[in-house]
């Protein structure tokens, strides 16, 4: 790219401003607001758009970045390796005046913007079409592992593995590139775009949340103006942490393609992972290791629900923000049982709660005990629990 | 109207087919380019009268890449 198309991408000090400027609305949002309401149907317009902002920009951020960080490392190792190559065809005088400088903010910006557009208009369509959109705990397993799969596939093309991998790489058709070309003068457009609006499809613990409301909201223009709200909100976050990662590696100009493709094959595992952990699959990390390092909790029981008012064939089994506890529940074999699932201020994604081989998913309310009805399962068998994120994991062995 | 196939093995990702494609807009007499990342390789149609083998493979130079003539 020659330094003229070069101008042509917005600079990055202003993508940066509008990173900051935005954070700032969300402090000042919040300093109004000390103590961050739940989303209330009744509320108003405002207060609900207002809340699905916060919701955003404090746990919606994280937690959108730990499930679609990867998409967005994908689009940006794409405009990593670019400049890399870009860096490496100068003449070696000018290669060592210069550093690779990764433009990495346009790419971050095309991703976000992609991202809050498709959200707006899913928004939309779930306020309109009420609750057919919702994937199936197994469909959306099985988009995750698609997705970890073609994060791997594409960190092995970086390396050179094989050709076989140079088909993880989207090759967009004919008519689009030149499309783009032409209007974007060569920019790798593409590539953020297509991803950031297939983060629609991998949705975290917390954009389910607000699908929900959106669906709750039962029209167009407040589903996708909640649906924007949110995700505006979650765009800070993911800018600054996206935006400084990549710059703050690229100082390490030599290793920094293999570092990038190395971070996009762990987050490719990461994501692979949480797929199988999302399809119950005994070979997931979590449930592979649990049998190795067993959890040395205790059984817990929760402060609002007594030891007296339980009967034997109850379990309980405490959602809290950081994941299930007891991670491991011993129950008894051949005989159907209550599953009791406990909430105390819980926020977090493990209040979407998945146990994949009972096809069963339901979100929990923050305060409050859910009982799940489990029926007989056999000796020696085993039913794993996810959260829907495939992050927070546990298991029922029944002896 | 003639149509070359060239091999270019220093593509590394899909933009540098894009890239090559953007010849289009830069050399007389291409009628298209069909680059591929996947296969490595750069589809050129163009008018033998006013341009020559040489005259791309140099442009393909000149925007980083190394072009062999296949067929």
């Amino acid at each position: 790219m020659s330094s003229k198309e070069r101008k042509s991408s917005i600079d990055p000090v202003v993508i940066v401003t509008l990173g900051l400027v935005l954070l700032a609305i969300a402090f000042v949002l919040i300093a109004l607001r000390p103590n961050v309401p739940t989303i209330n149907a009744d509320s108003g317009t405002w207060s609900q758009l207002v809340v699905a902002f916060i919701t955003g920009i404090t746990t919606g951020g994280l937690s959108c970045l730990a499930v679609q960080g990867g998409l967005l490392a994908s689009s940006l190792a794409h405009q990593v390796e670019l400049d890399y190559v870009e860096h490496a065809g100068l003449n070696k005088k000018a290669r060592q005046k210069t550093s690779v400088h990764t433009n990495s903010a346009f790419p971050i910006f095309l991703f976000l913007t992609a991202k809050i557009i498709a959200y707006t208009l899913l928004g939309a369509l779930l306020g309109w079409l009420g609750s057919y959109l919702t994937l199936s705990p197994v469909t959306r397993a099985i988009l995750v592992i698609a997705i970890g799969i073609f994060m791997i596939g594409n960190a092995l093309r970086m390396f050179n593995a094989h050709p076989v991998f140079r088909y993880f790489s989207v090759e967009p058709p004919k008519f689009i590139t030149r499309y783009i070309r032409r209007t974007a003068k060569g920019t790798d457009t593409f590539t953020p775009i297509f991803l950031g609006a297939l983060t629609i499809f991998i949705p975290c613990g917390i954009t389910q949340a607000m699908m929900a409301t959106a669906l709750g909201a039962g029209s167009i223009v407040m589903g996708a103006a909640l649906m924007f709200a949110f995700t505006l909100g979650t765009s800070p976050v993911f800018f600054l942490v996206a935006y400084l990662t990549t710059e703050l590696g690229a100082h390490l100009e030599k290793f920094f393609m293999r570092f990038v493709a190395i971070v996009v094959l762990i987050l490719g595992f990461y994501t692979l992972n949480g797929g199988l952990n999302l399809l119950g699959s005994p070979f997931s990390f979590q449930n592979l290791t649990r049998n190795v390092f067993p959890s040395t909790n205790e059984p817990t029981i929760a402060a609002d629900v007594t030891q007296s008012s339980l009967a034997t064939d109850e379990l309980v089994l405490n959602v809290e923000n950081h994941g299930y506890s007891p991670s491991t529940l011993k129950a008894p074999a051949g005989k159907d049982l209550k599953l009791n699932l406990v909430t105390k201020g819980t926020y977090s994604c493990a209040l979407t709660f998945i146990i994949p081989d009972l096809n069963f998913y339901q979100m929990l309310p923050p305060f409050g005990t859910v009982q799940v009805d489990i029926p007989a399962q056999q000796k020696g068998s085993t039913l794993f629990f996810t959260c829907s994120m495939g992050m927070y994991t546990g298991e029922i062995v029944f002896e | 109207m003639k149509k070359r196939i060239f091999k270019v093995t220093d593509m590394s990702c899909t933009n540098c087919a894009m890239k090559l494609e953007s010849l289009e807009d830069v050399l007389d007499g291409v009628k298209q380019i069909n680059a591929s990342y996947h296969k490595l390789e750069m589809i050129v149609e163009y008018d033998e009268s006013r341009l020559t083998d040489e005259q791309i493979i140099a442009a393909a130079k000149k925007k980083g890449y190394t072009a062999i003539l296949v067929e």
